[in-house]
C-alpha cells in the first residue's frame, strides 16, 4: 500500500508539473476524458454515431497533416489511402471472411503499399505539380472500381460487411481509443528525430540532402506512414458503415480532409483532430437548414481563415500561452515570469 | 598510397547554350586548402555543385580517394565525407538553429562516427559552439543576421565531420571583423582536433571567394577560372602576378 501511495504521489507530482501548468495540455486531457466518459452521461445513439465518425475522420485528417503538413508533400488525393483501406477491409471481409480486427490493419498495409507505389513517381515532383498528380490517383482507382463491378460492386459498392464490434458502445470505445492512440503516435512521430527531418524537408529539400540525409527514403516513409493511418481510418469507416463505396474515393473526400486540416492549423497534428471534432458535428447540426448548409459551412471556414491564417488552434494557443523569449518554453499568458528560467515575459 | 585525394578530369557542364564548366581538371591533396576565384559567372559555384551532385555533369570524372563519385546521390557523397555550404544560405527558417544542425547530426556518417555520443542535441550544440553561435541555439533561424547564417552553414557542414569541405563564399556579406573571425575558424578547423564531442581530422577545403585579400592569407593554392575554364593554377603569390588573371579581372589593358 505504501509503495502504491508513493507511486500515486509521484504520478500526481508529474501531472501537476507537466500537465496542469499549461492550458493547452489541460484542454487536451479534458477532451480525452470527456470523450472517454461521455457514455456514462448519455447513450444517445445519434450523438455516439457522430462522435464515432468524427473519431474516424480525425485519424484521416491527422494522417494528412503528417504527410502534407510536416513533409510539405501536398497531397490532394488523400481519399486514395482512405478508399484503399476501406475497399481492402471490405473485400477481405466479404470474400475471405477476415474479421474486422484482421481486415482493418491489412487495409492499412494495403494503403502503405499504395503509398509506396504512388510515392515513387511523386518523389520527382514538387508543389503544384505534386498536388495535381496526387489529385489524379483516386480518380484512377475510381475508374478501376467502375471497370470491374463483379469484384468491387461498381457504383453500389461492397455492402453487408461484418459489424465493427456488434454494439454502438463497443464501436464508440474502439474508435475513440484508437483515435486517441493513433493520434498520439502520430504526434510522437512528429516530435522525434524523424519528424525533425520531415520538417526540414518541408523547409528546404536540397539543404537536407546536403546534410547527408537520404531524402527519398524519408519521403517514402512519410507517404507510407500517412497511408497506414489513413488506411486504418478507411477500414474503420467501412466496417462501421458496413459498406465501402465509390464515395470514399471522391474528390470531395480529398478536399474535405484538406479543409479540416487547414481550418485546424497544419503542422500541428492536434489542429486537424480538433477541427474534425468541431466541423463534423457543425455540418450535422446544419442539416436543419439543408438548403443553406454548405453555404454556412463555407462562410465559417472563410471567416476563420481570414482572421486566423495559421488555423484555429494555433491562434487560440497563441492567445492563451506566451513563449519565453529566453528559454522558448511555453507559459500561460497570465504569468509575468517564465516558469522555468524566470525571465520576464512581455 | 599514390592516388590523389580529389581528382577531377575533363569536367563539363552546360546550361542551354552556355558552357558553365568547360573541360576543367585538377587534383588536390589531403591537407590542402584550395582557393577558387574568378569573375562572376566563371563557373566556381557550378564546380562545387557538380562535386556534391546537386547538379549532374554532362561528362567528366570526379574521383574522391580513388572512388568515382559521378552518378552518386548528394547524400551518399556527403556520407563519404564531402560537405558543402551554400552561397545563398539555405537554413530551415522556421526551425530553431539547433534543429538545423541536428539534421546534419542525424546523417548516417555523423551517427556512425559519434557512436559514443548518445544525444544528437549535444553534438549539434558542439557544432554551434565551434561556429560561435551556440548562445542563439533556440532562436528561429529566420532571426539570424547574414554573418550568423554563414556561421550556421559552417556548423551544419562541420557536424557531418567531413574530410573535404567545400565553402561557397564564406566571407560574402560579412563585415571586416566577422570576416576575420570566420577566417580564424576556418584555419582552426583545418588544423583539426576535438571540438567538444565533435572530432575533426582537419578537412581539406575548397574555398570559393571574391574577397581575395582574406583568401590569400589562408589558402595554399589558388585556381583561377574564367568562362568555365582554368586559366591559372598555383601558389597565391604567383597567381596574382599572372597576366591572364589580371586581364580576366580588370579587362584588357587594365594592367
Amino acid at each position: 500500500m505504501g509503495l502504491f501511495g508513493f507511486y500515486l504521489k509521484r504520478l500526481y507530482t508529474i501531472f501537476k508539473g507537466e500537465v496542469l501548468v499549461l492550458p493547452s495540455r489541460i484542454v487536451v486531457i479534458l477532451f480525452f476524458l470527456v470523450l472517454l466518459f461521455l457514455p456514462v452521461v448519455t447513450q444517445d445513439p445519434y450523438l455516439l454515431r457522430i462522435l464515432i465518425l468524427a473519431s474516424i475522420f480525425a485519424i484521416l485528417a491527422a494522417s494528412w497533416d503528417l504527410l502534407s503538413g510536416f513533409t510539405g508533400q501536398m497531397n490532394f488525393g488523400h481519399a486514395l489511402f482512405f478508399g484503399v483501406g476501406a475497399y481492402t477491409a471490405a473485400l477481405l471481409n466479404l470474400h475471405v471472411h477476415i474479421p474486422p480486427w484482421g481486415g482493418i490493419p491489412l487495409g492499412g498495409l494495403a494503403a502503405v503499399l499504395t503509398g509506396l507505389i504512388i510515392g515513387i513517381p511523386c518523389l520527382r515532383l514538387r508543389g503544384t505539380y505534386l498536388a495535381l498528380t496526387t489529385l489524379a490517383f483516386p480518380i484512377i482507382l475510381l475508374g478501376i472500381v467502375f471497370a470491374i463491378p463483379g469484384i468491387t460492386g461498381g457504383e453500389l459498392g461492397v455492402s453487408g460487411l461484418a459489424r465493427l464490434t456488434g454494439s454502438r458502445m463497443g464501436d464508440y470505445y474502439l474508435t475513440v481509443v484508437l483515435m486517441i492512440g493513433l493520434c498520439t503516435i502520430m504526434w510522437k512521430i512528429t516530435d522525434s528525430n524523424t519528424g525533425l527531418i520531415f520538417h526540414a524537408i518541408r523547409e528546404d529539400e536540397v539543404a537536407v540532402r546536403a546534410s547527408g540525409i537520404n531524402t527519398t527514403r524519408y519521403k517514402l516513409l512519410a507517404f507510407s506512414l500517412s497511408g497506414f493511418f489513413a488506411g486504418i481510418s478507411g477500414g474503420l469507416y467501412a466496417h462501421f458503415m458496413r459498406i465501402a463505396g465509390p464515395s470514399n474515393l471522391e474528390i470531395s473526400m480529398s478536399f474535405t480532409v484538406v479543409i479540416w486540416a487547414v481550418f485546424g492549423g497544419i503542422v500541428t497534428i492536434y489542429g486537424p483532430v480538433g477541427a474534425v471534432f468541431i466541423l463534423f458535428p457543425l455540418l450535422e447540426f446544419m442539416r436543419f437548414w439543408p438548403e443553406y448548409r454548405m453555404l454556412m459551412f463555407a462562410v465559417v471556414i472563410l471567416l476563420i481563415l481570414l482572421y486566423m491564417p495559421e488555423g484555429l488552434f494555433p491562434w487560440i494557443r497563441h492567445k492563451i500561452e506566451t513563449e519565453c523569449p529566453r528559454c522558448k518554453i511555453r507559459n500561460i499568458a497570465t504569468r509575468k515570469t517564465c516558469r522555468i528560467c524566470t525571465a520576464e515575459l512581455d | 598510397m599514390g592516388q590523389p585525394f580529389l581528382e577531377i578530369e575533363e569536367l563539363n557542364k552546360g546550361f542551354g547554350g552556355l558552357r558553365a564548366v568547360d573541360r576543367v581538371g585538377f587534383t588536390m591533396g589531403r591537407d590542402e586548402i584550395l582557393g577558387m576565384i574568378g569573375p562572376n559567372g566563371a563557373g566556381k559555384t557550378t564546380i562545387l555543385r557538380l562535386i556534391t551532385a546537386i547538379l549532374k555533369p554532362d561528362s567528366g570524372l570526379i574521383r574522391f580517394r580513388g572512388k568515382d563519385i559521378v552518378g552518386l546521390k548528394t547524400w551518399d557523397i556527403v556520407n563519404l565525407g564531402i560537405a558543402c555550404t551554400f552561397q545563398n544560405m539555405r537554413p530551415f527558417r522556421r526551425l530553431p538553429i539547433i534543429a538545423n544542425v541536428m539534421v546534419s547530426c542525424l546523417s548516417p556518417r555523423a551517427m556512425k562516427r559519434g557512436e559514443w555520443v548518445k544525444k544528437v542535441e549535444a553534438k549539434a550544440m558542439d557544432a554551434l559552439e565551434f561556429a560561435g553561435i551556440s548562445d542563439m541555439a533556440l532562436e528561429k533561424a529566420s532571426t539570424l543576421s547574414q554573418g550568423d547564417l554563414k556561421r550556421l552553414e559552417v556548423a551544419r557542414a562541420v557536424a557531418t565531420e567531413p574530410e573535404l569541405l567545400l565553402l561557397d563564399e564564406p566571407f560574402g556579406g560579412l563585415s571586416p571583423a566577422e570576416t576575420d573571425l570566420m577566417a580564424k575558424s576556418i584555419q582552426r578547423l583545418h588544423k583539426g582536433g576535438r571540438f567538444g564531442r565533435l572530432h575533426s581530422e582537419g578537412p581539406a577545403m575548397i574555398i570559393v571567394e571574391h574577397k581575395l585579400q582574406q583568401l590569400m592569407k589562408i589558402v595554399d593554392r589558388i585556381i583561377v577560372l574564367n568562362f568555365g575554364t582554368i586559366i591559372a593554377d598555383g601558389a597565391p603569390e604567383e597567381v596574382v602576378k599572372n597576366r591572364e588573371v589580371i586581364e580576366a579581372y580588370l579587362g584588357k589593358g587594365g594592367a
